[in-house]
């Protein structure tokens, strides 16, 4: 007799299985329809408005990584650049050939008698451990050069594992603290971590979920080109400030190196797989009221002045290939951020960048 | 009586509604689910029981839960005569 | 619905079947469809408006419910129950207003209960005066008018609009924000069909004659209540009033249906949805092949989701001993247009065929046209409802045409070519090359019908259409 119960049974047992088996197989990411049955995204996926963008937020590396283009197989004639940085090397309001990477691409540059071809991994929170994360990550697709775009915003020790990107990397991010003897607590409560349980089907329906979407909005990506809300109507940064406004997250004037992540800095380009370009990025410097305190929303004058003598001075030292430009641009080149460019803003910047770029060739 | 109605019935839906004279339908074949009689063509069977039987299906009655088969049909005119 | 409304549901029927008798089964069932009108009814953003039109469907149902029933049947007892019931359920729902542990049983927050109270006086004397003048087929004939009256208002949004600017201004509240959306009325589209049926039913004096609680449960039976299908009373009355026992339930048949609707439900259909065609994303397709894989993503995903459902409704009567009508059966894989059309939304298409295509038909027998005539004019009429029970608007009714002239093409196809296709399919390979060949062309065109359903007009159909064979 074929009891329905014996089927309910065996359903359950089957589920029980899989759910059960699915931690021995933590590599689910690799999976991926990108680069096969539809073109990799031409920047890492991030979307708060996922039904509009085409695109979504989450936090596994391996499919974040599969989803974009630069796992595609490297070609012996490519150059191959790789951009690191926040939304505004994401590109927030930006189509993708408007970014950074996208401006670069259009230039088709040969290096070394090599086309070169920038990627985009610019992620949109600011914190230069997320920075790193994403760098030490990349290794593994030979990048020939790195170009690393930051701002202070970046460097406050106390932010640096608030992004939800590096909270819930937090094996990895603890590797690199290891590794590189980062100036961070591996055991930062802001960490996420993975119990066994977490791990199995039941705690892994969120991540499985968006692993699909990830997928799914592939198709989303391959027959509209779109990957974000590219909003008309955006909110301009401000530039009228209170007096007295002139804080700098918790830190002291003058600014202590110690609060700041110079240690992370150094790392990720002492210890990088190809020389680094590093880049001080454009910001928006207000002339509203009281801007003789505020340049703009996220800085007193004080501290970005003091950073920018610093940051100058280490660059010095350890001899970075270090671009600092960050009053390149007049006031109408932002957008909805004072780090936010416009496409002419981008384009304007990536003259300067490819300028600064020294390209070592292989003998 | 009955298989004189099947007779009757089976003509009409072979010649009128299928259009081909010889073809043979079984008193259990199933003549709505598997589409041999589509829906204008079954208004067309109910005006003609209404005709020759004096029975009337009612618009609600023309699916195949009333009837599919020749035999359904002839049972249900029977119990109405 | 969701999930927790879903499993809310499953789990009271699961109680009901375990622990309830025949009659208590019966009760049951009224009593929680009753309270489901109000519980799924969606919040509207018109003050109060989502508890009264709950209220005003219940009304309507009663009155017409006296007007198709023996006057010496209406003043029965057991009816005057019933309407006690009803009448307790209403001032319960009304008082969670006061009670802050029940607000779940209402969309948002009820009205005063002074201000229930009137209203039902209101709806009193309207039932009353119904028992004791609403007494002949010309007041059927006009609850029909009424309920298709509604229907219209519904469905066509510059009514729609315009009810709600005046109830807007009625609350003092903003006008500017109006839309079509202000007034959604849960399950009218089904229970209409429900009431329409009945009516004209009696009107024809085939109908059986039933108890308050039993039209009531017919008519809002919870698990058909926001998406069908659409049953028939005498068939359902039958199923209601059958003995009931715990024995009898058909498991086999509860789980697979529950198992295989909530997978096609919100697993399948809710994934297709990301990558559907929808009026958004169909004006940023970039070319022909994604636009086709997009556009075959909506059709199946409209028949997951809706016979996902189906099967889910179907497990839930099942499990309390109501036997649903199919609504699916396998529509995409049929080897003709008039064979899809008999499995698909197969209780709605039944309803069309009893209430339209067949008396239409019927009444054009008696003119002079030719027997094409005839067919295109009955196909025509026919699916243009349907397309318009979607909704009023100019692809509803393309959508309706675009199958009323397949049907016909089709059955003339079938006239001219019926014996030569079955002359030439000998062999069981030509067979399948016959039948295959239909399925995938009746596939495609009612997927291509889908994008008049899925679009909102017919420039950005058109638009779509040229993206579909635009080649190279």
């Amino acid at each position: 007799m074929s009891s329905p119960f014996r089927i309910l049974l065996k359903g359950l047992i089957l589920t029980l299985f899989v759910a059960l088996i699915l931690p021995l197989f933590p590599d689910m990411g690799h999976l991926s329809g990108y680069n096969r049955i539809f073109p990799g995204r031409k920047r890492l996926p991030f979307g708060e408005n996922p039904a509009r963008a085409y695109n979504l937020s989450l936090y596994n590396l391996d499919a974040m990584f599969a989803a974009h283009e630069i796992s595609q197989p490297k070609a012996a004639v490519e150059y191959r650049i790789i951009l690191i940085g926040d939304s505004s090397v994401w590109g927030t309001l930006l189509k993708p050939d408007q970014t950074l990477a996208g401006q670069l691409n259009q230039r088709e540059l040969t290096f070394c008698g090599k086309t070169a071809h920038f990627y985009n991994l610019g992620y949109p929170t600011i914190s230069l451990t997320k920075d790193l994360l994403l760098l030490d990550y990349a290794a593994r697709y030979k990048p020939d050069a790195i170009i690393w775009l930051t701002t202070l915003e970046a460097f406050p020790l106390e932010k640096q594992l608030t992004s939800p990107l590096v909270a819930n990397n937090a094996t990895d991010i603890q590797g690199l603290i290891d590794r590189y003897d980062l100036p961070l607590d591996p055991h930062d409560p802001e960490l996420v971590h993975l119990t066994y349980w977490s791990q199995t089907l039941f705690g892994q329906r969120r991540a499985l979920a968006d692993f699909i979407r990830l997928q799914l909005y592939g198709v989303m990506w391959a027959a509209t080109g779109v990957d974000q809300v590219y909003s008309e109507n955006y909110t301009p940064p401000k530039t009228d400030f209170e007096v007295g406004e002139d804080a700098f997250h918790n830190l002291q004037r003058p600014l202590d190196e110690s609060q700041l992540a110079f240690d992370i800095l150094s790392a990720g380009i002492d210890l990088s797989p190809a020389p680094v370009l590093f880049v001080n990025e454009p910001m928006l410097i207000s002339q509203g009221t009281n801007s003789n305190l505020r340049y703009n929303f996220f800085y007193p004058r004080w501290a970005y002045d003091e950073y920018r003598i610093q940051l100058a001075q280490k660059a010095d030292e350890n001899e970075w290939n270090y671009l600092d430009i960050w009053d390149i641009l007049p006031n109408h080149e932002f957008t909805n951020s004072a780090i936010h460019l416009t496409p002419e803003g981008t384009l304007e910047l990536a003259s300067n960048v490819i300028d600064a770029l020294q390209v070592k060739c292989e003998e | 009586m009955t298989e004189e109605m099947i007779a009757t019935l089976k003509k009409f839906i072979a010649t009128e509604i299928a259009r081909q004279p010889d073809r043979s339908i079984a008193a259990d074949e199933k003549l709505i689910s598997s589409g041999l009689i589509d829906s204008f063509s079954l208004v067309d069977l109910g005006l003609y029981v209404e005709d020759t039987f004096g029975v009337r299906i009612e618009d609600t009655e023309l699916n195949a839960d009333t009837f599919d088969t020749l035999e359904q049909l002839a049972a249900l005119i029977q119990s109405r005569q | 619905m969701t999930l927790s409304n879903l499993a809310i549901g499953l789990l009271l029927t699961l109680v009901a079947a375990f622990f309830l008798n025949a009659q208590k089964r019966a009760f049951f069932i009224f009593i929680f469809s009753l309270v489901a009108v109000y519980a799924l009814q969606p919040a509207l953003p018109i003050r109060y408006i989502d508890f009264w039109l709950p209220t005003i469907g219940l009304v309507l149902v009663i009155v017409l419910w006296i007007v198709i029933t023996p006057h010496e049947i209406v003043k029965s007892r057991e009816n005057i129950f019933t309407f006690g019931w009803i009448l307790l359920v209403i001032v319960i729902l009304g008082m969670t207003r006061y009670l802050d542990g029940l607000s779940f049983l209402t969309a948002s927050i009820p009205p005063r209960i002074e201000q229930i109270m009137s209203a039902l006086v209101v709806f009193g004397i309207l039932i009353l005066f119904a028992i004791f003048w609403a007494k002949n087929k010309s007041i059927a004939l006009g609850g029909i008018i009424l309920v298709i009256s509604l229907l219209i208002a519904i469905k066509y949004q510059p009514i729609t609009i315009w009810l709600a600017q005046t109830l807007r201004s009625f609350n003092n509240q903003a006008i500017e924000t109006v839309t079509a959306f202000d007034i959604r009325w849960l399950g009218l589209s089904y229970i209409a069909f429900r009431l329409i049926h009945t009516l004209q039913d009696s009107i024809r004096r085939r109908g059986p004659t039933v108890f308050l609680q039993e039209y009531v449960t017919f008519i809002f039976f919870y698990p058909a209540l926001v998406a069908g299908p659409i049953d028939r009373l005498e068939r359902f009355v039958k199923d209601l009033r059958a003995p009931f026992s715990r024995s009898n339930i058909e498991w086999g048949f509860i789980i697979e249906r529950l198992a295989l609707g909530l997978f096609k439900k919100y697993i399948l259909a809710d994934s297709l949805a990301l990558v559907a065609i929808n009026p958004q994303n169909a004006t940023q397709i970039q070319n022909a092949g994604w636009a086709w894989v997009l556009l075959y993503a909506y059709a199946f995903q409209i028949l997951l989701d809706f016979s996902g459902y189906t099967d889910i409704a179907l497990a839930l009567g099942r499990l309390i001993g109501i036997k649903l009508p199919e609504n699916f059966k396998q529509p995409y894989l049929k080897p003709n247009l008039t064979h899809f059309w008999n499995n698909w939304h197969m209780s709605l298409t039944q309803w069309f065929r009893a209430y339209v295509f067949n008396p239409f038909s019927r009444s054009l027998r008696g003119t002079s046209l030719p027997a094409w005539g005839m067919i295109l004019l009955a196909q025509l009429l026919t699916m243009t409802l349907i397309g318009l029970w979607h909704g009023i608007t100019p692809n509803f009714v393309i959508w309706g045409l675009w199958h009323g002239l397949g049907l016909f093409f089709h059955s003339r196809w079938q006239n001219v070519l019926r014996v030569r296709v079955s002359n030439w399919a000998t062999t069981p390979m030509r067979q399948q090359v016959v039948n295959w060949s239909g399925i995938l062309i009746t596939f495609n065109f009612v997927a291509l019908g889908w994008v008049w359903f899925v679009l909102p007009t017919p420039q950005k159909t058109l638009d779509f259409f040229s993206l579909l064979f635009r080649f190279g």
